[in-house]
């Protein structure tokens, strides 16, 4: 392979063109930094985004193979994005925000690990964000909120679906709300009203959701940011006495290896590449990876526990109408993580999401067991009939769940990320009253048979965790390393604890204060 | 809004194929109905596969099941649409995954009946669908039986049901937002 250098420096260089990496180049680059992007993926378009689950594969991570083993695996795949916009390119625009309790779980209940500041720290920053993309929402409803600004949109519509689930909650003394969702209720910021069809895990082409591609990454580029695709980064370079990083390496699809020189480095290339790369950029100096003297890096990796709710209603739930991400949220069991039968962990549930035929989330995954003469009839019954609902848990931040390099190289001669993520007792149990307790709301709810899902990941992070000192994290609140002072990880690899809620309002939150705090310092 | 061409192709069902030179588009219905040379499964593989997916989805062997399934597992990482690629496989172990569950799937009707699938009956068929669905033969090798049948089972739905036809099967309005300019 041919080695090319760059021809310039850049003040800021940025792995990853997803969320946390499109708003850090924004408001880097109109604060006058030079401003580079590499992303491993291509180059992504409204236009490109087709109404199709099948075609919506195609915005699923199609990097290198991603080895998985334990009780729970992370569903990398599935999770993950490829592309500009990453993984918020496809994501449902659900987010609530993380609860107090949430950030100082150690303390308060002896387990995982606690944030080095508590929601006070990151409210404001949350306020921000809401006004700067747009929020729908009624935080009146929401009785279990933490402080916060009231949303700047009015609610979406909820449809027959989640009129009908609502009864079920409304009939066991349990609280529902609209979705604080950013997705256009009204047209805003540029971007219009949301059209209720279900297409969001396809990507929305009209710009409704707030996804990268309508928020953060036009502005970037507007301000200079330049951006390249196709451009995988395998190396983090640092200088000869090992008190800096001075920028990175990266191929092309052609195999040609190229180097960028930076005055600083932000990875933000999700959970798992980011602890990857830093581990993959071992050299004599640190022969274990950049920022990993404690062992850290890949280390408390985590994924939500998920469990879908169905049922088959008499009558009419037009389920195919709403947002992907659902209609009503409930959060009556977040307050109290400490539950019956040695349970931990908050968790809430996401009610009357949109469904599509075909899918791992579609209809005919909702019965695998249906198939034959028996198959069309179901599918038929239940596009009418069908409501659904999907409980979101707490993982707890667990030492022995990790990133590791596999003994596998990829096309690239870079090892492949091998990931281990096992649930404990506390997090089974957690699930099980979750569970008892969604098919208890639809048969309140008047579901004529009701019946759960498999246990699955959703949404990743950890794997590179913040904290108060390097013998207990990767980087510092900001997401500087510790020890490397030009090196940022922003995105949800940070979080030193799940919460029980989408992660992408607060990896907004947390990339806003970060780039904050690094344009202040440098 | 795009073309129709654009958008069977962009929908992930239409296939690609070169013909003569030139590059022409169609649905894996059509590529069937054509015979178009497939790249990865033999015409054993065919007979086995064209016949269990129908007795799993009904309409998946008229949809083109074969030529869907194989045209994407001849495609790179990231180009690949089947529903495989959530499940934790690496993308070079696809076309493996699908020859040793077809040929479990030959095997277990042959030594169950001394037929293939395509002679079974409906209620020999069933018999042994239930069989891969609940991992209960023991001469299955490999990933389980009924990890081989979920995914079967959600590649043939995707076809059957995952179009702007199968959407109107069951009553679902498409209701694309980038809209194809006629139906397909």
């Amino acid at each position: 392979m041919k080695k090319i250098s760059s021809l310039h420096k850049v003040d800021t260089l940025i792995v990853g063109a997803g969320a946390s990496g499109c708003l850090v180049a924004a408001k880097s680059a109109r604060a006058g930094q030079n401003v580079l992007i590499l992303e491993a993926g291509p180059e992504r378009k409204l236009e490109d985004l087709f109404s199709s689950q099948i075609w919506a594969r195609k915005l699923k991570w199609g990097g290198a193979h991603v080895e998985e083993e334990g009780n729970l695996k992370i569903g990398h795949a599935f999770n993950s994005g490829y592309g500009t916009g990453g993984s918020a390119l496809h994501h449902f625009a659900v987010w609530p925000r993380l609860h107090a309790n949430d950030f100082k779980v150690r303390d308060t209940y002896g387990v995982g690990l606690d944030w080095p500041f508590e929601y006070a720290e990151l409210q404001p920053y949350y306020d921000r964000i809401q006004k700067e993309i747009g929020i729908s929402g009624d935080a009146s409803q929401e009785t279990w909120r933490p402080p916060g600004d009231a949303y700047p949109m009015p609610a979406l519509p909820v449809f027959p679906q989640g009129r009908i689930i609502a009864r079920g909650f409304s009939a066991r003394g349990m609280q529902t709300a609209p979705i604080p969702l950013a997705i256009n209720s009204v047209p805003g910021n540029q971007r219009p009203a949301c059209l209720f069809d279900g297409w969001c895990d396809a990507g929305c082409p009209t710009g409704a959701l707030a996804n990268p591609l309508v928020t953060y990454l036009p502005q970037a580029l507007k301000a200079g940011c330049e951006i390249r695709h196709n451009a995988t980064v395998t190396k983090i370079l640092h200088n000869k006495p090992g008190t800096a990083v001075i920028g990175v390496e990266y191929v092309t699809r052609n195999g040609s290896v190229h180097q960028v020189l930076a005055d600083t480095v932000v990875l933000a290339a999700f959970a798992v590449q980011n602890a990857r790369l830093l581990l993959a950029s071992r050299t004599d100096k640190f022969p274990d990876g950049l920022a990993n003297e404690h062992g850290l890096v890949g280390r408390y990796l985590m994924t939500h526990l998920s469990t879908s709710i169905y049922g088959l209603f008499k009558e009419e739930t037009s389920p195919h109408l709403g947002p992907t991400g659902g209609q009503l949220i409930n959060q009556d069991n977040y307050a109290n993580k400490q539950k019956e039968n040695g349970a931990f962990g908050s968790w809430q549930w996401l009610i009357a999401n949109a469904l599509k035929p075909n899918d791992l989330l579609g209809i005919v995954n909702t019965r695998p067991d249906i198939y034959g003469a028996a198959l069309h009839p179901f599918m038929a019954r239940a596009a009418r009939h069908m409501g659904n609902m999907v409980n979101i848990g707490e993982d707890v931040a667990r030492f022995e769940n990790r990133v590791s390099l596999s003994k596998t190289l990829d096309a690239y001669n870079m090892p492949l990320a091998h990931t281990v993520h096992n649930v404990g007792p506390e997090g089974d149990a957690m699930n099980m009253l979750a569970v008892k307790e969604g098919l208890e709301v639809f048969k309140a709810a008047g579901a004529v048979e009701a019946w759960q899902g498999p246990r699955f990941g959703m949404h990743l992070l950890g794997g590179t965790v913040m904290g108060s000192n390097p013998k207990n994290s990767v980087t510092d609140s900001y997401g500087r390393c510790h020890t490397l002072d030009n090196l940022y990880v922003v995105g949800p690899g940070v979080f030193p604890s799940s919460g029980a809620v989408n992660p992408t309002f607060t990896i907004h939150a947390l990339a806003l204060r970060t780039i904050e705090h690094l344009l202040k310092a440098g | 809004m795009s073309s129709r061409r654009t958008f069977i192709k962009q929908s992930g069902v239409a296939l690609s194929y070169i013909l003569g030179g030139a590059h022409v588009l169609m649905t894996p219905a059509a590529a069937r109905e054509r015979e178009i040379a497939l790249q990865v499964f033999s015409k054993t593989e065919v007979l086995t596969l064209e016949a269990l997916a129908d007795a799993i989805v009904p309409g998946a062997q008229k949809a083109g099941i074969c030529h869907f399934l194989d045209h994407h597992l001849a495609q790179a990482a990231e180009d690949c649409l089947l529903m495989i690629k959530y499940m934790g496989l690496a993308n070079e172990a696809y076309p493996d995954f699908y020859q040793a569950g077809i040929e479990n799937a030959r095997i277990h009707a042959f030594n169950r009946f001394g037929k293939s699938w395509a002679e079974l009956n409906p209620a020999d068929s069933t018999i042994l669908l239930d069989e891969m669905a609940t991992d209960r033969i023991a001469t299955w090798k490999g990933a389980p039986a009924s990890f081989f049948f979920f995914v079967l089972r959600s590649d043939a739905a995707d076809l059957v049901y995952g179009t702007e036809e199968g959407f109107a099967k069951i009553g679902v309005p498409y209701a694309a937002h980038i809209a194809p300019k006629s139906s397909w």
